[in-house]
């Protein structure tokens, strides 16, 4: 009870998040803030991550997977909750304080040439970064560069080239490169691998993998690509409209999810087979957006299809009763009331 | 039809510039030659190293046209014109200096607190910026020439307040868009402190390109102004050789037929704002093409 | 000299046989004024698409496979942008195909060199050539562009953009008629009630509705190619999931020619009827989708291999197997090695000929009828007697 949900004991808690929300508000003039306008990207999500695991987070676009990234971060303000790195609470830390905090937990965000100044050589955002906590002198500024280029499989002739000039896997890459600089523990990776060609994110996702065992690093690996997530991530959540509907081992998600989303989501990616969506919400809706979301009651049930076979079942619209996040087998958690058992697999190995 | 041909080695600098279109060649040439050549007889007439003293007055050649002694001629006391077109640069480089430095300070100033924290400033900075730009530059320049004396460094002091709204406007959405670029963001989540990105990242990186245009307008502008301002008898005062005294001295000449003494000055002041502009005019496009 | 020499140009006819749209030897040029040197965006592309048929050009980064749709549609206008090639389009109901690219030699002079260079009066080319294909744009051709709410007007609504593409079609409709038909094409594309939809402006609509507007438009002009670049990147899985099945719908349905651009396999799988995998500016394989995705191992291109075994299987996620990458990174385009282009990067060169891959590039020949292979492992090199390898 004392710990968040998920933990698995392997290794201490690096990271814990509890109850997190943050909440966009619109402004009005001079700043003043309404406070009933507001839009709840991350809606009180609580977990874990023990030192060494990957827990990779999904869910479409609007879910709060990447604001709930960021927040954790400290990249944007979190409105309420607790964030704790190594015991520690980090977000009411400021200034100092706060940038020490950084070197342990690092960002690779999703896009990709914004990440890199492009005025700036990749020696000269390699150094910057390394020198931040360090003094180092020239020669040693270069050589740590050209190990780090290393590292990330670049030749040391890419020191001197400036960003625009690199493809998209070179940026992705000097990207990790730089964030391996400040030698951090934690790193939440946002989107790494979608704006990659195939082979590309191929070598990337190899290239994280790697590194996560060379350097024990643990990631929280942001994506909407369910494949890769499977396959880098120990553990994934799934997160809807800002709270997270389930929490599972990586291996039980293909063919074991429990909540009817998390089956919509795989059911729609296999490429190798082309699978239709298994099973269409009765809605005939395709998205929905944040207007749409329900007052009351499982957020999800206007696009469930289980909600609508069954009926519509009270249970699912009444406010007292919105589904919280149950353990219905060792490790895995679901907010459903019904959910769904195992399947047999969908697609030949 | 032009001509494309793929070459074996990267072309040297001398052929990159070759490869610029004509207007190009010559807005920088002229530009940086021209602004070159002020900061130069500007240096060169505070050392004092002129052809001729400014002041000496030769009874026996007056209005003369160009010759070997006197290069730009002379005007209706004998007095050199080339010297006095060299010390007239004094009149207007200090205080151009000033008003361009006082309107980027501020204007970079006001501009990175709109432009980095919006919620807080973007109003209150918004209304400031609203309230200089109303105020109307002719008038303010009058009223402190009335109420206190023709000095021509107040005067360009007050026009560069006038000019902050134009630099901070520049900088602040040059900022906010620049923020919604996570390189800003990634700079911070590194840990980099808030103060190096700003200097660094954003203000030389991105900002210095757009400052240096605005100097050249500015300085352009401060030209202007002063010798407009000493044409009316405002500004610098007689014996003191300032472009625009000097031209008004020689108006009454000009329509005797002795074009001489007014078209040398104006056509430094010609020349001079046009080379400022152009130069502006070529750094804008140069850090257009570098994709800014 | 025999007699019989018909006047028309031989090749169009034999080759491009029956197709609709037959690409031949299409180059397409940027000049790097600082470097000195060539971008060979397209550089001798052969590709040809039959009646209802739809082709997916398959290809990462750089491979050149959206500047040559460009350049067919006539929206290249960088310079020197086409140099040569030929673009034979057979309307519907027509027999004779004309070129599209008519005119090009007038304007353009390309030496294959090296050094490479070209002469061109790209100004009064492209006035040329607007005049021809301005007609032929929205027409015969219609195109999905990638980032949907970026390729809708922003200050019209999506009934008016509907509506003017059926009016420019058939300009005998009225007003009331055209939105009507409007109205009936988002139902077509599963828009959630499309009525109001008629009035949202694109910044109301989220991506994936935004994309089937634009499927909606494409198709009302009713089109004799429709091409589609990166219809559903960018989208969300489920979302792209849902763009295909609308897309294999309406190509059952209206059987319109097609042709799609994309890097994603699963897209090719779903949609393709013939694919074309492009490399460095050039097509390295192209044959039935059944045989280029999966078996036909015997004519594969290690490249187009390569592309397959860097997505993992389901077994390969099971057993978090390390995926298989094509190692290296895609060439520079300003400056293309002699050989084959993918040489640096082939972990397949043929036993005992690997000599060949670096001197010489080979065509795009086929082993076996309908399926091309740009490789020196299945074809054979003219300075070889016997049998192919």
């Amino acid at each position: 009870m004392s710990s968040a949900p998920g933990r698995e004991g392997v290794g201490e808690a690096l990271l814990e998040v509890r109850d997190l929300r943050t909440f966009f508000y619109r402004r009005g003039r001079f700043g003043v803030v309404r406070p009933d306008d507001y839009v709840a990207a991350v809606d009180g999500v609580s977990f874990s991550v023990p030192e060494g695991e990957s827990l990779g987070i999904v869910g479409e676009s609007g879910c709060g997977k990447t604001t709930l990234g960021r927040t954790v971060l400290r990249v944007i303000p979190a409105t309420s909750g607790s964030v704790r790195y190594r015991g520690e609470e980090i977000l009411g830390l400021g200034g100092a304080a706060l940038r020490a905090k950084r070197r342990d937990m690092q960002m690779i965000f999703q896009d990709l040439d914004a990440a890199l100044n492009p005025k700036m050589r990749v020696g000269d955002l390699l150094a910057e970064a390394l020198t931040l906590h360090k003094k180092l002198s020239s020669p040693e500024v270069r050589r740590h560069s050209e190990e780090l280029l290393g590292l990330v499989k670049l030749k040391p002739a890419k020191l001197s080239a400036f960003p625009p000039e690199l493809s998209g896997g070179e940026k992705r890459r000097v990207s990790i490169a730089r964030v391996l600089a400040v030698e951090p523990r934690l790193i939440v990776a946002d989107e790494p691998l979608s704006a990659l060609d195939v082979s590309i994110a191929a070598q990337v996702a190899n290239l994280m993998r790697d590194l996560q065992e060379s350097l024990r690093l643990t990631y929280l690996f942001i994506s909407h690509d369910l494949r890769m997530v499977e396959l880098i991530a120990h553990r994934v959540m799934v997160m809807y409209l800002g709270r997270v509907v389930e929490m599972a081992p990586a291996r039980l998600l293909a063919d074991g999810a429990a909540h009817p989303y998390s089956r919509l989501l795989w059911a729609a990616v296999d490429p190798y087979t082309g699978l239709r969506m298994a099973q269409a919400p009765a809605s005939g809706r395709w998205e929905i957006s944040e207007g749409d979301r329900p007052k009351a009651g499982c957020r999800f049930r206007d696009r469930c299809p289980v909600y609508h076979a069954k009926g519509e079942p009270a249970i699912c619209s009444d406010a007292e009763t919105e589904p919280k996040l149950t353990e219905v087998s060792p490790g895995h958690l679901v907010a459903c009331h019904f959910p769904q058992g195992r399947t047999e697999t969908t697609a030949p190995a | 039809m032009s001509r494309f041909l793929e070459l074996a080695l990267e072309p040297s600098a001398w052929q990159r510039v070759r490869s610029w279109p004509l207007h190009r060649t010559v807005a920088t040439v002229f530009g940086t030659g021209m602004a070159t050549l002020v900061v130069g007889v500007y240096v060169a007439s505070v050392l004092k190293v002129l052809p001729h003293d400014p002041d000496a007055m030769d009874l026996g050649a007056v209005n003369a046209l160009p010759s070997a002694a006197h290069l730009l001629g002379t005007d209706f006391v004998g007095r050199d014109l080339l010297s006095r077109i060299m010390v007239g640069t004094q009149a207007f480089f200090l205080p151009g200096l000033l008003s361009v430095s006082v309107s980027l300070l501020f204007g970079s100033l006001l501009g990175v607190l709109a432009g980095f924290w919006p919620a807080r400033f973007d109003t209150v900075v918004g209304l400031l910026l609203q309230l200089l730009e109303s105020l109307p530059k002719l008038v303010l320049i009058l009223l402190v020439v009335a109420l206190f004396r023709a000095d021509i460094y107040l005067i360009l002091l007050v026009v560069g307040i006038t000019n902050i709204p134009a630099a901070a406007e520049l900088l602040r959405a040059r900022i906010a868009v620049l923020r919604r670029k996570s390189y800003i963001e990634a700079a911070i989540a590194l840990g980099l402190p808030p103060s190096r990105v700003i200097l660094k990242h954003v203000l030389w990186l991105h900002g210095r390109g757009l400052v240096l245009i605005q100097a050249t307008i500015g300085m352009g502008e401060a030209i202007l102004i002063e010798t407009s301002l000493s044409y009316l008898g405002f500004g610098v005062q007689e014996p003191t050789p300032s472009w625009g005294n000097m031209v008004a001295l020689g108006k009454d000449y000009f329509f005797r037929g002795e074009l001489w003494l007014s078209t040398v000055p104006a056509g430094a002041i010609l020349l001079t704002v046009l080379g400022f502009h152009l130069l502006g005019d070529a750094l804008l496009e140069r850090l257009e093409a570098s994709g800014a | 000299m025999a007699e019989a020499t018909p006047a028309r140009p031989r090749p169009a006819r034999r080759e491009g046989e029956g197709a609709v749209l037959f690409v031949r030897d299409l180059r397409t040029y940027f000049y790097l004024p600082t470097r000195g040197r060539f971008l060979r965006a397209v550089d001798g592309v052969r590709l040809a698409v039959k009646e209802g048929e739809t082709l997916v050009l398959v290809g990462e980064s750089g491979s050149g496979k959206s500047v040559t749709v460009l350049s067919v549609m006539g929206l290249v206008t960088a310079a020197p942008g086409v140099v040569s090639g030929r673009i034979w389009y057979r309307p519907p109901g027509h027999e004779d195909p004309v070129n599209l690219l008519e005119g090009l030699e007038r304007f353009a002079r390309f030496t294959p060199g090296p050094p490479v260079g070209v002469e061109k009066d790209n100004r009064r080319w492209l006035k040329w050539h607007e005049a021809g294909m301005r007609e032929r744009r929205g027409r015969d051709f219609a195109m999905i562009f990638q980032n949907p709410r970026n390729a809708l007007h922003p200050y019209f609504t999506v009934g008016q953009q509907v509506s003017e593409v059926i009016r420019r079609r058939s300009p005998e409709l009225s007003a009331g008629e055209a939105v009507a038909e409007a109205r009936a094409w988002l139902a077509k594309v599963h828009l959630d009630a499309p009525a109001k939809r008629l009035g949202d402006y694109p910044h109301n609509l989220s991506g994936g509705m935004c994309q089937r507007v634009m499927i909606a438009m494409a198709l009302a002009a009713r089109p004799a190619v429709l091409i589609a670049d990166e219809p559903t990147t960018g989208l969300d899985a489920t979302i792209q999931s849902r763009v295909l099945d609308l897309m294999e719908e309406m190509k059952a349905t209206l059987k319109t020619t097609t042709i799609v651009i994309t890097h994603d396999m699963g897209v090719a799988r779903r949609l393709a009827d013939r694919v074309a995998v492009m490399y460095a500016g050039r097509v390295v394989e192209e044959g039935p989708a059944p045989d280029v995705l999966n078996g036909r191992y015997e004519i594969k291109h290690p490249y187009t291999h390569g592309l397959l075994y860097a997505i993992p299987s389901a077994g390969d996620i099971r057993e978090k197997r390390r995926l298989g990458t094509i190692e290296g990174d895609v060439p520079d385009l300003s400056r293309l090695p002699a050989g084959c282009q993918f040489a640096d990067r082939c972990g397949m060169k043929p036993p005992g000929r690997e000599h060949l891959c670096d001197a010489e590039e080979p065509g795009l020949d086929a082993p076996v009828p309908g399926h091309r292979v740009r490789c020196w492992r299945h074809l054979r090199h003219p300075s070889e007697g016997g049998a192919a390898p």
